[in-house]
């Protein structure tokens, strides 16, 4: 199976999904950017902020001191902080510059004189929890930074408990897209199956062009301009392939009604033909030529046949032809039938059983045919004990004006059209016609008409 | 011959066929008026009444067809077209419009002569009203349409039937519960010029069982009398015309 959609429809809403998806991608990266960059300066100002508090917050110099009240915990985290920003001067613990040189700009725009600074980097929430002696914290990371203003003995430390990253400006960005998605590719979807479905109509219509009249009145103009155009150049394209039709139809009668007319006349003179043998011979002739004639008018209408389908009992109709092959003293016998109705073209289909019955009488001595039903198709085999038909040339049989033999003598009769006609019957019917050589020893062909039921 | 001669119309504008069969009818016994178009053989008609016109359906002018219906109608004339077209839906609408009988060319002349004399005993004989002739038959859920010579069973499928099995159809259909002996139908489906055995109505009529009956070896519909003879075991009701 392959993924990629091969319709207009799904490559033009894949296309634009994807170039959806990408936008917002983009959009995504610069607003977490942007998220990322406010939380930066929100550490940056509150570690400032409680550094400048210190210096004018009388209150708050319990930092320094250790608050009486606050007891021993205050004092504990100050000793901590110290313990931590003395390994950061000594070099055992990572300090972050960036943030040093941000902190330091606020501190000099606030008018503070700064002698030593250090912002160390953010401590996570396992390590926070191990310099707490194991009590669990809230999960969070902590910078810790310290100042020494200039002239100053002691440490000022802030602390500031990093936001806990999350994801929110991203959660926006894909509800956005979801929301984006449904509205714009939903709407494109039902504008697409406006363009779409006349285009599917009119498929379907060149698939099952036939060039006959049954294909109805020609499609009705829909969707955008372009569609209707398109759809109405069709209609007049129709239209010029029916007149063809019908003109080579016209055309076609024309000619067998010039032709027969006079072989009709010829037939005629021979009866004052004295000599019988001789008489017999010349009305063969002509009832040759009279074949010939028929086939090959049959083969120009096959294609555009004027009768409908009508559901029609096969074991009546193969029955009616094995008949008349029994009447002329032939031998064609119908090994096995079933009642099976099928939607056919009765004088085409029996057409067909005839000639096969008749290739096989002419080329394999006999013809034995069996009607079956086979899943939803109707069989009709026809068998014979002839020598069958080389590998190589069975599909060459079924090509006009071909004959078993190189030699194309008259004994065998027929213009060899008689296989290309069948054929020709089976597809008119949606049916197919397959030749092979009998299996399992014996020599002979098989000739198989399937038809739908 | 010693009755006076048949009177053929001939109507057909290719010279080369018409005048070769007119000899070719005039040697087996007709007395043969030739006609080139209709307006012709129109006022042919005038002078004189054929038994039977023999009529090409494609001409310049005034077409066949057109000809034939205006004999049907106005002066009740058995026609047989002459056709080059050999397909079933010209034969129907040429019976249609009330023509007896159709030849497809090239015919045999022994098959036309044959045809002609079929059509005139028909018409010879006092037949019942022509438009009871079109009626169809209903029998035991099955219809007959005995123009298009279309027969379906109950189902609506169509069963195809010989010439031959429809003759006989319709013999047991006109005689519903009757029983036919082997003359009696053989006079009737064959004609009296068939010289043919008994079997041979035997063997259309276990053809005819094997499309129509459910089981051909139990038969139900058209069953075998003792003493030799058939009888269509059911009732037949005649239908309007199809369409």
């Amino acid at each position: 199976m392959r993924l990629s959609p091969r319709s207009l429809q799904g490559q033009m809403l894949l296309a634009v999904a994807l170039a959806l998806l990408a936008a917002q991608v983009i959009a995504g990266v610069f607003l977490y950017r942007a998220a990322a960059a406010r939380a930066e300066a929100e550490v940056v100002n509150a570690l400032a902020f409680q550094m400048i508090g210190d210096v004018r917050d009388p209150r708050a110099r319990w930092r320094e001191r250790g608050d009486e009240r606050r007891g021993g915990f205050a004092q504990r985290r100050r000793a901590l902080a110290l313990s931590l920003i003395e390994d950061g001067l000594q070099g055992r613990r990572v300090r972050e510059r960036d943030r040093e040189q941000a902190l330091a700009d606020v501190l000099q725009s606030q008018g503070v004189d700064t002698e030593d600074l250090i912002v160390l980097a953010p401590i996570g929430p396992e390590e926070r929890q191990r310099l707490r002696g194991g009590r669990p914290g809230n999960g969070t990371a902590i910078v810790i930074a310290g100042l020494r203003e200039t002239g100053g003995e002691s440490w000022r430390i802030a602390a500031h408990e990093l936001p806990r990253f999350t994801g929110n400006p991203l959660r926006g960005v894909l509800i956005q897209t979801l929301i984006l998605y449904v509205v714009l590719v939903g709407g494109l979807a039902l504008l697409l199956r406006r363009i779409t479905r006349p285009l599917a109509a009119l498929t379907a219509r060149v698939e099952n062009f036939g060039g006959s009249t049954v294909d109805g009145p020609p499609l009705e103009p829909s969707g955008p301009d372009d569609t209707r155009r398109l759809i109405e150049a069709h209609g007049r394209m129709e239209a010029r392939i029916a007149a063809l039709l019908d003109e080579k139809d016209v055309m076609l009668g024309a000619i067998g009604h010039d032709l027969k007319t006079p072989l009709a006349a010829l037939r005629v003179r021979i009866e004052s033909v004295e000599d019988e043998t001789e008489r017999a011979r010349m009305a063969a002739t002509i009832e040759d030529i009279t074949r010939s004639l028929d086939d090959i008018l049959s083969l120009a209408r096959v294609g555009r046949p004027s009768d409908p389908l009508e559901r029609t009992d096969l074991a009546a109709l193969v029955a009616g032809v094995v008949e008349e092959f029994e009447d002329m003293g032939e031998p064609v016998e119908l090994v096995a039938s079933e009642r099976i109705a099928a939607p056919v073209r009765a004088t085409w289909l029996r057409r067909a059983v005839r000639n096969l019955a008749g290739n096989a009488l002419r080329y394999g001595g006999a013809a034995r045919i069996v009607l079956a039903r086979e899943g939803k198709q109707a069989v009709i085999r026809i068998e014979d004990d002839g020598p069958g038909i080389p590998e190589g040339q069975i599909a060459a049989m079924l090509e006009p004006f071909q004959r078993g033999e190189a030699s194309r003598n008259r004994e065998t009769g027929g213009a060899g059209l008689g296989l290309t006609l069948a054929r020709a019957i089976a597809d008119q019917h949606g049916g197919t016609l397959t030749l092979r050589n009998r299996e399992g020893g014996a020599s002979g062909l098989v000739a198989e008409l399937r038809l739908p039921i | 011959m010693t009755e006076t001669p048949v009177k053929l119309l001939l109507v057909d504008d290719e010279a080369s066929l018409r005048q070769p069969l007119a000899e070719y009818l005039s040697r087996q016994g007709f007395a043969v008026i030739q006609a080139e178009d209709a307006s012709r053989a129109r006022s042919a008609l005038l002078e004189d009444v054929p038994d039977l016109v023999l009529l090409d359906v494609m001409m310049p002018g005034e077409g066949g067809l057109s000809l034939c219906r205006h004999l049907v109608e106005t002066r009740d004339l058995p026609v047989i077209l002459l056709t080059a077209k050999g397909e079933a839906t010209d034969r129907i609408v040429g019976l249609e419009i009330g023509a007896d009988d159709y030849v497809v060319k090239p015919f045999e002349p022994r098959e036309l002569v044959a045809r002609i004399r079929s059509v005139l005993r028909r018409a010879s004989r006092a037949v019942p009203a022509a438009a009871d002739e079109d009626a169809g038959y209903a029998f035991d859920g099955w219809q007959l349409d005995p123009l298009k010579r279309r027969l379906t069973d109950p189902d609506g499928t169509v069963v195809p039937i010989s010439t031959a099995e429809f003759r006989l159809l319709v013999a047991f259909l006109d005689h519903p519960r009757q029983v036919m002996d082997r003359d009696r139908l053989l006079d009737m489906v064959q004609g009296r010029e068939a010289h043919l055995f008994d079997r041979a109505v035997d063997n259309q009529v276990s053809r005819l069982r094997r499309k129509i009956e459910a089981d051909s070896r139990d038969p139900k519909l058209i069953q075998t009398v003792w003493g030799g003879g058939y009888r269509l075991a059911c009732d037949v009701t005649r239908t309007a015309p199809a369409d």
